[in-house]
């Protein structure tokens, strides 16, 4: 059973969200809830099985942008031996797991179309077939859904089902961005130094005196609540408020350097979709060691990265590197191992 | 009608709902309206006689008319309830299968929704 975070704050929004939490969670109708990268999807989804009569049954959690097709759907449904070369014993999916329980769906966006009819069938009929197996299994599960992706967009260009949308989307939860409701901040705060501070056991917390929570509360978080606790959890470490607020006008300063950068002219490459799955293909694991993956994967990324902030910032490569912080050096370094060139 | 008959309407277009509003009060209904979900769920909560009749759209914010219709028919299985949809490409075969006792595609005109709820009530 997952641990019960209450969801904070005191915004307008958040309090509606407790309201449909409170009011949804005895139906067991289908949720999808939507929001930004960290703002707290899966918050939501623990309150609102913490609400609902499945307390205390399984709550299962499956990231569908974490593995690739094949992997995702022996996950989800499980294997019956001999199903493929290597299934030497049964496996349970995790809709098994979560049966008369909650599975949550993660980043649903990211799932491939033969995934989204497959799910498709078993919101439709509560029942599923394992993979090399002949019999429908049935399933009493509660799928609550996520993404940080705008899926009605994604319908419109033809990446996500219309049907599967309208069958998980019964009740609409949106999340919005911390920057919309910069009101929570300091009940936040309050909130994780108190979770951290026994953790660490670090120096006292002092309250934040007015001029510092002012450079949280007018700072844009584009990693929303998770940003906000990651620099908490370095303020305990650090034991120094100014460290943090320097941290965070550093930030600032970044994000608004990137923004004067843009040179309209100019092409830019187009922003980095750093979860491509395309660059290497699954279906060769025999050739490759999971230490090869990786460093494809970590090049991949890097490379990505790299040349999206040389693109924005015109080439400037001592820029760059104090934007990626890493050394003038290094970035020299990787732009000729990656191969980067200016396109 | 001796006693009023009493209607839920659920739109999130305030014109709409005020049009709605306006028509079944001037021919003497009793009615209550909500612009979203939540609002409508709360109403359907908090009355414990039910309705004569429920007219919903499906799409609307943050619970959907879908969800509206089953729990408002797991309370009260035998209240008829007329689901609304527009522009074509709403999820009709989802309102029936919620038990939606009527489909209606908008626009249609508020003399044939009277008489479709007439109908139904006194089934």
């Amino acid at each position: 059973m997952p641990m019960k975070i209450p969801l904070i704050g005191v915004s307008a929004e958040i309090e509606k969200i407790r309201d449909l939490i409170k009011h949804v969670a005895d139906t067991g109708l289908n949720v999808v809830i939507t929001g930004e990268s960290g703002v707290g999807k899966e918050v939501v989804a623990q309150n609102l099985y913490h609400a609902s009569p499945r307390k205390g049954k399984p709550f299962i959690k499956i990231n569908c942008a974490a593995l690739p097709d094949g992997l995702l759907e022996s996950e989800l449904f499980g294997y019956e031996p001999g199903a493929f070369t290597g299934a030497v014993r049964k496996k349970k999916g995790r809709f098994e797991l979560a049966n008369k329980g909650v599975l949550f769906l993660d980043e649903i966006g990211e799932m491939s179309n033969m995934l989204q009819a497959k799910l498709l069938h078993v919101l439709q009929s509560g029942e599923y077939a394992p993979l090399g197996s002949e019999r429908e299994c049935k399933t009493d599960t509660w799928v609550i859904a996520a993404s940080n992706r705008r899926l009605e967009e994604d319908i419109k260009d033809g990446i996500f089902r219309k049907d599967l949308y309208y069958r998980l989307s019964t009740i609409k939860i949106h999340i919005p961005p911390l920057r919309e409701r910069p009101e929570d901040i300091p009940y936040l705060i309050d909130f994780y130094l108190s979770q951290y501070n026994p953790l660490f056991n670090k120096k006292k917390t002092d309250k934040l005196d007015q001029k510092i929570l002012n450079i949280f509360m007018e700072y844009s978080w584009p990693g929303n609540v998770r940003e906000l606790q990651n620099l908490l959890k370095r303020f305990i470490v650090m034991g120094d408020y100014d460290e943090v607020a320097n941290e965070i006008l550093y930030r600032k300063s970044m994000a608004e350097d990137l923004i004067s950068n843009e040179i309209p002219t100019k092409e830019l490459p187009e922003s980095p979709d750093l979860t491509d799955k395309n660059f290497i293909n699954f279906s060769d694991f025999s050739s490759l060691s999971l230490k090869e993956i990786k460093k494809k994967a970590t090049d991949h990324a890097e490379k990505g990265a790299i040349s999206y902030v040389l693109g924005k910032t015109n080439w400037n490569r001592s820029k760059a590197a104090k934007i990626l912080k890493i050394s003038y050096k290094t970035l020299l370094v990787k732009i000729s191992e990656l191969e980067i060139k200016a396109q | 009608m001796d006693k009023p008959y009493k209607l839920l309407i659920i739109d999130d277009e305030a014109e709409i709902l005020a049009t709605f509003n306006n028509f079944f009060r001037e021919k003497k209904y009793d009615v209550l309206s909500a612009s979203n979900g939540l609002d409508a769920l709360k109403l359907i909560e908090s009355e414990e006689e039910g309705f004569d009749l429920i007219v919903t759209d499906l799409v609307l914010p943050n619970i959907g008319g879908t969800a509206i219709i089953k729990i408002a028919k797991k309370k009260w299985p035998e209240m008829p309830i007329i689901a609304m949809t527009g522009w074509g490409e709403h999820p009709q075969a989802l309102a029936r299968e919620a038990q939606a006792d009527l489909v209606l595609n908008k626009p249609f005109d508020l003399f044939t929704l009277e008489q479709n709820i007439i109908e139904l009530i006194e089934k």
